[in-house]
């Protein structure tokens, strides 16, 4: 039987996120163990009128590709594909993996020239993106093997999914999408006077200045589920020291139980209980690698627990997370690195956070509701 | 466990039928099923040295899209699609239905008015094949779906496709070579006629050939292959044909076809199942009631009609002829939107006049033209 959470899933990115209209040229990308989804969002651009085509993966192809091609095979990008991202008004990336670590084994430096060979493509659509000439939104199709990253059955997993991205029932997730937003909004509205911003937990005593910065919202326009707020915080101004509660992933890889202390707003000491060497190689990814480019409170609270997914890990109402490396251009930073990787912070058992020398979040959520603007 | 003949499918498709070339850029459409075809053929597009895409598509789209569309999406030809098209050097498309009668219940006139949207791409695809831009192929993954529409098991009809392409034989390349010297030489054949009349129960049958080119299918455009084909003289049919085989269209089969023409147009269309399509099609557009290709099926290792065109024209001892579009590179003028082959099987008691002298009878060619 048809399972109509996707339907509702696929209404809410075409409805709320996209806005698709008649006429619009969408694509929907992803791998073809994410059809279930790819087929209802298919559905519901055609019934809006646009000029909707899947571009379904298989997988295995891009495994082939680095394996086995050549030199001029890793740096060929269709020219089609050029024109695509010229071409389209919206595009839709569903993240829905067979097996989550597929790549595990294939030869990295064949892997960094493929993706290099395609940056110029991915830079000329996110540029659009920045014009407002085309937009996206991203968000992923339940498999086994996300259920098995989070330790779940697929149902289960299914059932986590719907609810985070809040389609689990018939009420009106686009309303839903529409209050959060509000709430979001108010929330940046309010963090943007704040100068300095000290997170206090266990192993945990950081100061960030997020001063002169732009507080940026994560509404469900771009990712679904989203919530949360986030900026760029001043590059030399983080001090003090973090233990990260939950393993950080890098590249399909898990380092466990990361402490960073910074000075000057550098790492300047970097320890895991499982993989420090692979963190430290990390950060040595470049100078900037050590800064961070990004701090954020995760708010949606139907994210409740861990799965190994930053699409919905960063989100986790709770939780904050901060990234190394490179920042947002639109929230002000400054930092510019190839590395931009998130590592998230659980504060919803002690966890307290100080807006210039006020609390004004404890254990996992802030104290006082913004106040909404009506305009 | 993986069938070794998906391989040998694969390396005829890919050395043989369209012969890849370093550089090339290869366009590689599917539906999900055949996928695991698409990653053989992936494979060896790659070891050749060239640019493989794939376009594989969901199961189902199809469907919404016919039921769905408004009619300014009906209307739409997507620019995407016109570029994936002029940019390919090499084009193999693969089919692998999941359920051949999806589309049942649409409204044909929807479905035509779809194909008139897309024709000018079809055309284009035609032409670049003609001037040699392009080199294409159509082949086919055994599904379940369409093994049910043979009355076979999936096992049984696996059997039949890979048999069908030589599968079996030890060096299928020279199998396809040899066999495909059998087809020029009938082609060479028919190329020197100027008429032929079909007789056999219900059809007297006569169509001019003078001036138009007998093209041999060796295995290169579709695959399974093995027939003969050209483009009648559009005004020159005349006569009856009942057609032995269901007349499919977009997997909608129409019973017992009767089509009487004259000056080389259908004035009279019956079928005892499926009159209504039959009409909507042939009132497509002006080409729709003139033949656009006329041939021979010449496979020996079809036997059986499958309900699959890919197969059944080839069914060797069968002529099949299409109403509509015809092959610019046959010689053909006809122009439509509508390319819709009806199969006569000819192994009964049966009759080909070329120029008033028999030439066949009874499913195969005389003057020592047989296989």
């Amino acid at each position: 039987m048809n399972d109509p959470r996707y339907d509702r899933l696929a209404q809410l990115i075409t409805g709320y996120s996209l806005e698709l209209q008649a006429g619009q040229i969408v694509r929907i990308d992803g791998s073809l163990a994410g059809s279930p989804l790819l087929v209802a969002l298919y559905g519901e651009a055609v019934r809006r009128g646009a000029h909707a085509y899947v571009n379904a993966q298989v997988s295995e192809l891009a495994e082939y590709l680095i394996a086995e091609g050549s030199e001029a095979q890793l740096d060929y990008v269709s020219p089609v594909e050029y024109q695509e991202m010229e071409t389209v008004d919206a595009l839709i990336r569903i993240w829905s993996d067979a097996n989550t670590r597929s790549m595990t084994g294939v030869d990295p430096d064949r892997q960094r020239r493929r993706l290099a060979a395609r940056r110029e493509l991915t830079a000329l659509f996110f540029d659009r993106v920045a014009k407002s000439e085309v937009r996206w939104c991203g968000a992923l199709s339940p498999t086994n093997a996300h259920a098995q990253d989070a330790e779940m059955s697929l149902a289960e997993y299914e059932d986590f999914v719907f609810s985070a991205c809040h389609v689990a029932d018939e009420g009106d997730a686009a309303a839903h999408w529409r209050e959060v937003s509000d709430e979001l909004h108010a929330r940046a509205r309010d963090l943007s006077s704040c100068s300095s911003l000290r997170i206090v937990g266990p192993d945990t005593d950081l100061t960030v200045s997020p001063e002169g910065r732009t507080w940026l919202v994560a509404d469900g326009k771009q990712n679904m589920p989203d919530g949360e707020v986030f900026t760029s915080p001043v590059e030399h101004a983080t001090e003090g020291e973090i233990r990260f509660s939950f393993p950080a992933l890098f590249q399909g890889r898990e380092i466990e139980d990361v402490r960073l202390r910074f000075e000057g707003g550098r790492v300047v000491e970097a320890e895991a209980a499982r993989g420090g060497e692979y963190l430290n190689s990390i950060l040595d990814v470049d100078d900037e690698a050590r800064y961070l480019g990004e701090v954020a409170f995760g708010l949606n609270y139907e994210i409740d627990r861990f799965t190994r997914n930053i699409l919905f890990d960063e989100k986790i109402g709770g939780t904050m997370h901060v990234a190394l490396g490179a920042g947002f251009g639109k929230a002000g930073g400054e930092n510019k690195s190839a590395l931009h990787w998130d590592l998230i912070c659980d504060l919803r058992e002690e966890g307290e956070v100080y807006a210039d020398g006020e609390l004004v979040w404890k254990a996992g959520s802030f104290l006082q509701t913004p106040e909404l603007e009506h305009v | 466990m993986s069938d070794e003949r998906l391989g040998r499918l694969a390396d005829v498709l890919v050395d043989y039928s369209t012969s890849v070339r370093e550089g090339d850029r290869v366009l590689i459409e599917a539906p999900e099923l055949a996928t695991p075809l698409v990653l053989e053929l992936y494979r060896r597009a790659l070891a050749a040295g060239a640019f493989p895409t794939t376009r594989v598509s969901p199961a189902g789209l199809s469907e919404i899209f016919y039921r769905e569309a408004s009619d300014e999406q009906l209307d739409w030809l997507s620019p995407i699609r016109v570029a994936e098209m002029e940019d390919a050097d090499v084009r193999i498309a693969i089919e692998g239905p999941t359920n051949t009668r999806g589309l049942t219940s649409v409204d044909p006139a929807r479905v035509a008015r779809y194909s008139r949207t897309t024709e000018p791409v079809a055309n284009r695809s035609l032409e670049r094949a003609a001037a040699g831009e392009l080199r294409w192929a159509l082949s086919a993954f055994p599904t379940d779906a369409s093994a049910q529409d043979a009355a076979m098991s999936l096992r049984e009809y696996e059997d039949f496709v890979y048999r069908a392409c030589f599968l079996d034989d030890g060096d299928p390349i020279e199998r396809w070579q040899r066999f495909g010297e059998h087809v020029e030489a009938v082609a060479a054949f028919l190329d020197q006629k100027s008429e032929l009349r079909v007789v056999a129960e219900d059809t007297d049958l006569t169509l001019g050939v003078a001036g138009r080119t007998w093209i041999p299918c060796r295995g290169h455009e579709n695959f399974p292959d093995g027939e003969v084909f050209t483009g009648p003289v559009e005004t020159s049919v005349e006569g009856t044909i009942r057609f032995t085989f269901p007349a499919v269209f977009n997997r909608r089969a129409v019973d017992d076809v009767m089509l009487r023409f004259a000056g080389g147009e259908v004035v009279e269309a019956t079928a005892s199942r499926g009159q209504e399509l039959l009409e909507q099609m042939l009132g497509m557009d002006e080409g729709a009631r003139r033949l656009g290709e006329f041939a021979f099926g010449l496979n020996p290792a079809i036997s059986t009609f499958t309900r699959n065109i890919l197969f059944d024209e080839k069914i060797g001892g069968t002529i099949h002829m299409a109403l509509g579009t015809g092959y610019p590179e046959s010689g053909s003028l006809n122009r439509s939107a509508l390319h819709w082959d009806m199969i006569c099987d000819l192994r009964g008691s049966s009759e080909v006049y070329a120029d008033g002298e028999l030439v066949y009878r009874d499913g195969a060619f005389l003057n020592g033209l047989t296989s």
